[in-house]
């Protein structure tokens, strides 16, 4: 059986309040491999967010191990996970999180500029991400003079743009009307299956969840169920 | 450079802040550069250089006492020495006591004072020879021949003060040097008179030695020979003679230093207030770039660099200001005035420049440190959270 792209094992992650210690996650257990679309849900506080950060590593582990890829993220130091993540991991937030004085362009372009890239190959990579989500035409409009739902498009071509093997999706819809949701978990279904990106995505509406192939539900930190959805069933056939 | 466009839209994000704090920038590099520019001005020789190997001879006491007329041959026989005349101050009053009727008077031996002393100065021939032949004449610096535009034959009278003598000169022409605040007229004018010092005192000597080397040796060995009589002497360079009459202001450099360093502190916190609050409010799009890959330094270098583009951006319009705006401006109100001497050498140099530009990088990196290595050490998590 091939490894999968994303193991963890016994991962714990306790956060320190003053003196009190607060167990968000516990013992977990879970694999996902290369290709696979997965949704993370359960009530707030379950431990959701904190375990897609982990896989991130954008936050560290308290005890366990995270391998991504065959490597252990949870040993890397802060530079390396930098370093990483800025080829490895996409990441899209609920509210968008564009530099609000950058441009489209700009904004997709940020990622590259941790690379050797000359200008116009980091042009055609941009204007590449843009036409994927559909906003070839909006390159030089600022966030602010973008809809809801173009602003989370810029983000996933943002996420998409140094073409990462995962792509983590924290309530990617969370802040969007019905359409404009729709059309982004659209998006994120091509990302999966055209791209064949490795989706991590945590959302609370349960219609979000039945794009992905898993459901994966936490409760106080535990894994409390792991499912194929509707959609994975007919994948998997 | 791939960065500089970010860094650029960060500094300006906020316009309204960034252009309240540049002029608070620009304000203080103007005031800095203005008394930088003055400070220098003021030690700044007149003969810019050109007088290295000329020495004042003054009484030991200071400029209050006189020196005797009978010294000037003992002073001549020193080896080195290849020409003196004695300079007195005599310092009356033009037309009335307002500031920009005020002239440098100083009489001389005419003789040998443009031949061989003052020999960087340029005097025409003519108007040397003339002056030479003329007992009431006096030649004036151009600038001052042209404030008062005076023409060849006017007569001037001078009122005299502690000397009690009431000159009535008869201008020759003009002579262009470092310093043309001053007029000159005949020492023999004052010799002539029934003064308490007529044919006994000089005000000082001025005197010119034949090599640069020679004048530390030529210096000690005036003063040496002096030092037991009843006016003993206190031999100066001319960049030190000049000094000294800064240094009767009191310690002007110490308080323009002073003023400097406390404007720039204050200056500091300002712009580190600014940079602080930029940072604060960016707390999620630091989360997110580091998100997205940027290390701890990047971002240390991104605020940084925000911090030390708007102080150099101030900086660099607060020297143009001051240069183009402020500058001329104090010179042609001074020049009416008695502080016109001061204002020869006063102009933004080459050293002021880089004391801005060295300023205005180190008050942008004093301000941005803290918020940038705060901001740096930010937990992304954490970043996030804020609104996430």
């Amino acid at each position: 059986m091939a490894e999968p792209l994303i193991r963890i094992e016994g991962l714990e992650k306790v956060y320190h309040r003053a003196a009190i210690e607060i167990p968000v996650l516990q013992g977990l257990n879970l694999a996902i491999p290369e290709g696979e679309y997965v949704a993370l849900m359960g009530p707030s506080g379950s431990g959701k967010t904190t375990l897609l950060n982990l896989i991130a590593g954008i936050d560290q582990p308290t005890r366990g191990r995270i391998f991504v890829g065959g490597r252990d993220i949870s040993t890397m130091s802060q530079t390396e996970l930098a370093s990483w993540r800025s080829h490895t991991i996409g990441f899209i937030f609920q509210l968008y999180n564009l530099l609000p004085v950058l441009t489209a362009f700009e904004n997709v372009e940020l990622p590259l500029l941790l690379t050797r890239l000359k200008r116009a190959e980091r042009r055609k990579h941009v204007e590449t991400a843009l036409t994927i989500v559909g906003l070839a035409d909006r390159v030089d409009h600022y966030p602010r003079q973008l809809s809801g739902g173009q602003e989370q498009r810029v983000a996933i071509a943002r996420a998409i743009v140094s073409d990462p093997t995962i792509l983590v999706a924290d309530e990617p819809t969370g802040d969007l009307d019905a359409k404009s949701g729709d059309e982004i978990l659209e998006l994120l279904r091509r990302l999966n299956e055209e791209f064949g990106k490795t989706i991590v995505m945590v959302t609370h509406d349960p219609k979000a969840a039945a794009r992905a192939h898993r459901m994966v539900h936490l409760d106080k930190g535990v894994l409390h169920a792991d499912e194929m959805t509707e959609t994975g069933s007919l994948r998997t056939r | 450079m791939k960065y500089f466009s970010l860094i650029w839209k960060n500094v300006f994000r906020k316009k309204l802040r960034t252009t309240l704090t540049a002029l608070s920038i620009i304000l203080v590099l103007t005031l800095i550069v203005l008394l930088a520019s003055l400070l220098q001005a003021m030690q700044a020789d007149p003969s810019g250089g050109r007088g290295s190997n000329r020495l004042v001879v003054q009484h030991a006491t200071g400029l209050g006492n006189f020196l005797q007329l009978s010294q000037r041959q003992r002073i001549e026989q020193v080896p080195g020495v290849v020409a003196i005349s004695p300079e007195t101050w005599f310092g009356g009053v033009y037309k009335d006591d307002k500031p920009e009727n005020w002239i440098g008077q100083l009489t001389c031996d005419p003789d040998i004072y443009f031949d061989r002393i003052f020999d960087d100065a340029k005097i025409d021939p003519a108007v040397n020879a003339e002056w030479k032949a003329t007992r009431n004449g006096f030649v004036a610096g151009e600038t001052i021949a042209k404030k008062f535009g005076w023409r060849k034959g006017d007569r001037i009278i001078l009122k005299g003060t502690y000397i009690p003598l009431n000159p009535e000169l008869v201008y020759v022409g003009p002579y262009n040097a470092g310093d043309e605040s001053n007029i000159f007229f005949h020492n023999e004018y004052l010799n002539q008179s029934n003064w308490f010092g007529a044919n006994k005192y000089t005000g000082l000597y001025y005197l010119k030695v034949d090599t640069g080397e020679n004048v530390p040796r030529v210096a000690a060995a005036i003063d040496k020979m002096f030092e037991n009589s009843d006016t003993p002497t206190k031999t100066l360079t001319e960049k030190q003679f000049q000094l000294q009459f800064l240094e009767m202001m009191g310690n002007v450099k110490f308080l323009i230093n002073g003023i400097s360093l406390i404007v720039l502190f204050a200056l500091t916190l300002i712009v580190a207030n600014t940079i602080a609050m930029s940072a604060r409010e960016r707390v999620t799009e630091i989360a997110v770039m580091r998100t997205l890959g940027f290390g701890r330094g990047h971002i240390l270098g991104f605020i940084l660099s925000e911090s030390v583009v708007m102080a150099l951006l101030g900086g660099i319009v607060g020297v143009l200001i001051a240069r183009f705006l402020f500058i001329p401006a104090v010179v042609a109100i001074c020049n009416k005035t008695s502080l016109s001497v001061w204002m020869v050498n006063f102009r933004v140099s080459p050293e002021t420049w880089i004391l801005a530009t060295v300023v205005s990088v180190g008050v942008g990196i004093l301000a941005g440190v803290l918020p940038a290595v705060q901001s740096s050490r930010l937990n992304i998590v954490d970043g996030l959270r804020r609104v996430v």
